[in-house]
């Protein structure tokens, strides 16, 4: 299965991120981005082990910035 | 013996130094900056400090805690930032200058209206609410005096504002950690806080905890880690509103503070602390040259803070007097002019004595006892 990186930017928003996806039973990594954004420049995003669509939803009904959401190859 | 906790508690509780030293030695990276282990564990800390301040306050999101480096640069940002775009603000007449000079920077100043403070709460809510006008864009209020711990009820302002549609800051300078304080509940959108006071952290720190209903725009513009390729400012919190390094010493030296308050108990600091201002005030009430200012402390009703005067006896020659004793008090004006006008102490000042969780009955016995001397000496 693929695993994907949902940027979130800050740090803040990734941490919140990350335990509001662990709450709801959905293992996320946090990790620095290592290919920053050609329209953003660098920041955090988190890594999970499922489609995320559930993820991103969860993410942005809590008001965490999605910026975009990447296949992790 | 240590009676000026109101300007900064001391000492500080034996965890918060360690704390600090083991931020120093564990945490020593910029966190949010890099993905190396001791960047991430460093941003673990701050995260988890951010986390525990917005349970202890009542606020939802972690993200609106801002680490600034006091009170007053959290003042400042709403102050500005808010009132910067326009509008008028209500404020008590106890305000420090923490807020007063802050708001005669504004352009166009004066641009406040101001409540004089008044022990019925239902009259002093009537006071602000009659000051509304169409142009109001914020109420702002001390929570306690600074000098006089009388208190203004903000959970009935915080309504009155919410009800009008405007936005509500409380100064809890003096209150946080003391005083109950529930964002939510009291309608606050905005909370300044001296984390180095009633939360026993380090000097230089501070925090201001955001609700935004109202977007506060930045006053400090630089690297946050996040959103480089970006020349303006990211609009996420606390990334908006904290650009530089942080001061993770301080931060994680907060947190230990914040679980010493919670582990003893804000309320019962808070009784121990009304007790040791009620014996004093016990033993000096009736002295016919000792002015006890304010009523006498009690718990919901004050701070825990008491000035007092002897005599004609400049404030500050008696905290002269009792510094040779080696007992350390406040005296002046406190940087709360208006406060000292309402209360027609501005001539003289006032020694001011805030007690702490560390203060004891027996200090407060003893400096009992060395403002009754003053006192006799003075009659002679």
């Amino acid at each position: 299965m693929a695993n994907y990186y949902i940027h979130v930017g800050s740090i803040t928003n990734a941490m919140r991120g990350k335990r509001l996806l662990e709450e709801r039973g959905i293992r996320a990594y946090l990790h620095r981005s290592t290919r920053p954004a050609e329209t953003d420049g660098c920041g955090y995003h988190l890594l999970v082990t499922e489609t995320p669509g559930r993820a991103e939803e969860i993410l942005r009904k809590a008001g965490v910035r999605v910026i975009r959401i990447s296949e992790a190859i | 013996m240590y009676w000026d906790n109101a300007a900064t508690t001391w000492p500080k509780p034996p965890e918060v130094a360690l704390a600090v030293g083991q931020a120093l030695r564990r945490y020593g990276a910029n966190p949010g900056r890099a993905g190396h282990r001791m960047a991430m564990a460093t941003a673990e800390e701050v995260y988890a400090c951010r986390q525990e301040v917005a349970e202890f306050f009542g606020l939802d999101n972690p993200a609106g805690v801002i680490f600034t480096p006091n009170c007053t640069a959290a003042l400042n940002t709403v102050i500005q930032g808010i009132l910067g775009q326009g509008g008028r603000v209500i404020v008590s007449d106890l305000e420090h200058n923490a807020v007063v000079r802050p708001l005669w920077a504004l352009p166009g100043a004066p641009r406040w209206d101001t409540a004089s403070w008044c022990p019925n709460d239902q009259e002093l809510v009537e006071r602000f609410r009659r000051l509304i006008r169409p142009d109001t864009r914020m109420i702002l209020c001390t929570h306690a005096s600074n000098v006089f711990g009388v208190t203004l009820p903000i959970r009935k302002l915080g309504k009155l504002a919410h009800d009008h549609g405007l936005l509500f800051c409380v100064d809890a300078a003096q209150t946080a950690g003391v005083l109950p304080i529930d964002m939510k509940a009291d309608h606050v959108d905005y909370l300044c806080v001296a984390s180095h006071k009633g939360l026993y952290a380090p000097m230089g720190t501070g925090l201001l905890l955001c609700r935004e209903r109202d977007k506060v725009p930045s006053l400090l513009q630089g690297g946050t880690g996040s959103y480089s390729l970006q020349p303006e400012q990211p609009q996420d919190l606390p990334d908006r509103l904290e650009s530089g390094t942080p001061n993770v010493p301080g931060i994680i030296g907060l947190r230990a503070g914040l679980s010493f308050v919670k582990k003893k108990e804000r309320q019962r600091i808070y009784r121990h602390e009304i007790r040791c201002l009620q014996q004093v005030y016990d033993r000096l009430y009736g002295h016919p040259v000792i002015r006890l200012y304010g009523a006498r402390p009690d718990v919901e009703v004050t701070a825990p803070v008491l000035s007092l005067n002897v005599g004609e006896i400049p404030s500050e020659q008696v905290g002269q007097m009792l510094d040779a004793h080696h007992v350390a008090v406040r005296a002046g004006l406190h940087c709360a002019p208006w406060a000292h006008r309402r209360f027609d102490t501005l001539n003289q000042g006032t020694v001011r004595l805030a007690p702490s969780a560390f203060t004891t009955e027996s200090e407060a016995e003893q400096i009992s006892k060395l403002f009754l001397q003053i006192a006799e000496k003075s009659l002679h």
